[in-house]
């Protein structure tokens, strides 16, 4: 019982919400070039990269209802997108044996181009189109990369979040 | 949950899932749209509300960063604003003065029997030697060399030279100015000597019939003395008459000088044998007339701030302090009145 009280489950849930409220009072509020940062999508990205790809999925996935609950996309629109992304991120990261940190922002990067770039074509596919347009080339750039900048502060949190360690490699002597 | 369920399980769950939920609401999901409400009441608001608490240092901290010029030139631009309402300000308040000053100064000129021209005081002498100021009528309005110029508390001196569209004004307390005046019984007796009746054309008190009774007293103290003023006003209820009594006023003529700036001008009595004792400190001082004056009967001077007798003489000389500020001086009238070109050659 007490692991599932405290387990990943319901850790996730209260970073979601302060995340998606920081989203909504702070990034929204202040737009970088008219384009919104996307602060949950970064905890995500940054959740796929020290937790692998499931991990990044299901926090994706969480974070993203919570994103459709609280707007106006369809109930899983997000959670699909961003679902996507932290397991693209978490992927990517698990494909390189002993990543450093600006690696790490590089899959967060990508997997935050994934997640953001799913967003309107998903909303594309199920008939709440009309965002496919140029300007995606100024917006999902910018999302991305501020993305990838924030995750290394994000990392330890996500860590926590997602239950996993720092790994720490020891040198064998002979 | 991670450790249950393989990875690629996970995955497809939740791709799955996400695909259930969207199919559910685009289909119209009365739970879908409860559950977006009870999430916006009960789970956001009060996770907004702490969380506000966090962004509101954050957004102060980003507003300076980011916002910095902006708020700068804001806080300019606010800056000059209030400096022009200030400024606004100060202009209506120099405006409103002004019109007070003009009315005072018409006011006084109505009194008179002769027209007035008011001008502005446009500059003053350069030189220390000279108590002139310069106004901005000229003979184009009709002023002419040794009219007489006051302000709206009585004579400041008279015009010295005329152009078309400026004068200049020699001020009273210049040495070389002078002109008769005569001082009038003292404002301690003229408010003794006033009394008041009050009658009611039935001889009734005023109490049993129920009128209404107004007295006004004319204080003017520089109009020609009437020996009485009458007052009629009417109410519905009855007619009251109010008759006010003047008092007697002594006058004592005489002609009167400047001694400089910021000094008491001197009256001396053309009767040598002036009666003393009925000058007192504080009796009002106008201008005489008659034909040989630089100046029509009537205009206020000053008042007697000082009574010397000269020794084994009863020839008194009076201190005369003028009611104008010639230190102050910004609108004048300029009285009308053509005196006597000998008067103007003394």
């Amino acid at each position: 019982m007490p692991s599932v009280l405290f387990g990943p489950a319901l850790r996730i849930l209260p970073v979601g919400l302060f995340a998606l409220s920081l989203q909504r009072l702070f990034f929204a509020r202040h737009p970088l070039h008219d384009v919104k940062l996307q602060f949950v999508l970064a905890v995500v990205v940054a959740a796929g990269v020290v937790g692998g790809p499931d991990r990044g999925a299901v926090v994706g996935f969480v974070f993203g209802l919570l994103y459709d609950l609280s707007g106006t996309t369809p109930l899983g629109l997000v959670a699909l997108a961003y679902g996507l992304g932290g397991m693209s991120a978490g992927y990517v990261h698990s494909r390189v044996p002993e990543p450093q940190w600006w690696l790490a922002m590089i899959f967060a990067t990508i997997g935050a181009v994934i997640g953001e770039l799913t967003v309107p074509l998903a909303e594309q596919m199920v008939d709440d189109g009309g965002w496919i347009t140029a300007r995606l080339l100024e917006e999902i750039p910018v999302v991305a990369v501020t993305a990838g900048l924030m995750c290394p502060a994000l990392m330890p949190v996500c860590r926590w979040m997602v239950g996993v360690k720092r790994k720490k490699w020891k040198v064998i002597t002979e | 949950m991670f450790s249950s369920l393989s990875r690629r399980r996970v995955i497809l769950l939740v791709v799955l899932s996400c695909l259930l939920l969207i199919t559910l609401d685009k289909r119209g999901n009365p739970v879908i749209d409860r559950l977006r409400g009870a999430f916006a009441t009960l789970v956001m608001r009060p996770v907004d509300t702490a969380t506000e608490a966090v962004v509101l240092p954050l957004e102060r901290a980003w507003n300076g960063i980011v916002n910095y010029d902006e708020m700068k030139r804001d806080r300019d631009n606010l800056y000059d604003q209030v400096q022009h309402m200030k400024g606004n300000d100060v202009e209506a308040q120099t405006a409103i003065l002004e019109a007070r000053e003009l009315f005072a100064i018409t006011g006084l000129a109505a009194q008179l029997d002769f027209q007035s021209v008011v001008g502005q005081v446009v500059g003053e002498s350069a030189s220390n030697f000279q108590n002139t100021v310069e106004i901005n009528v000229g003979s184009r309005r009709g002023v002419k060399v040794g009219m007489p110029v006051t302000d709206g508390a009585g004579i400041i001196g008279r015009i010295t030279k005329v152009f078309p569209d400026q004068s200049i004004v020699l001020l009273a307390w210049d040495p070389s100015y002078g002109v008769s005046a005569q001082i009038l019984a003292t404002p301690e007796e003229v408010a003794e000597e006033i009394s008041t009746r009050v009658t009611t054309p039935s001889g009734a008190f005023e109490d049993e019939v129920g009128t209404t009774t107004s007295t006004t007293i004319d204080t003017r103290p520089f109009d020609p003395p009437d020996p009485a003023r009458t007052t009629t006003t009417t109410t519905p209820a009855s007619t009251t008459t109010t008759t006010t009594t003047a008092p007697q006023i002594i006058r004592e003529t005489g002609a009167i000088e400047g001694q400089g700036s910021d000094q008491p001008l001197i009256m001396r009595f053309t009767d040598s044998s002036s009666a003393v004792t009925t000058v007192r400190v504080g009796s009002l001082v106008d201008t005489a007339g008659g034909n040989s004056s630089l100046a029509p009967q009537g205009i206020p001077i000053g008042t007697v701030t000082r009574v010397v007798t000269e020794t084994g003489s009863s020839n008194a000389v009076v201190e005369v302090t003028l009611h104008a500020n010639l230190r102050r001086l910004n609108f004048v009238a300029v009285v009308l009145y053509e005196p006597n070109p000998e008067a103007i050659g003394r």
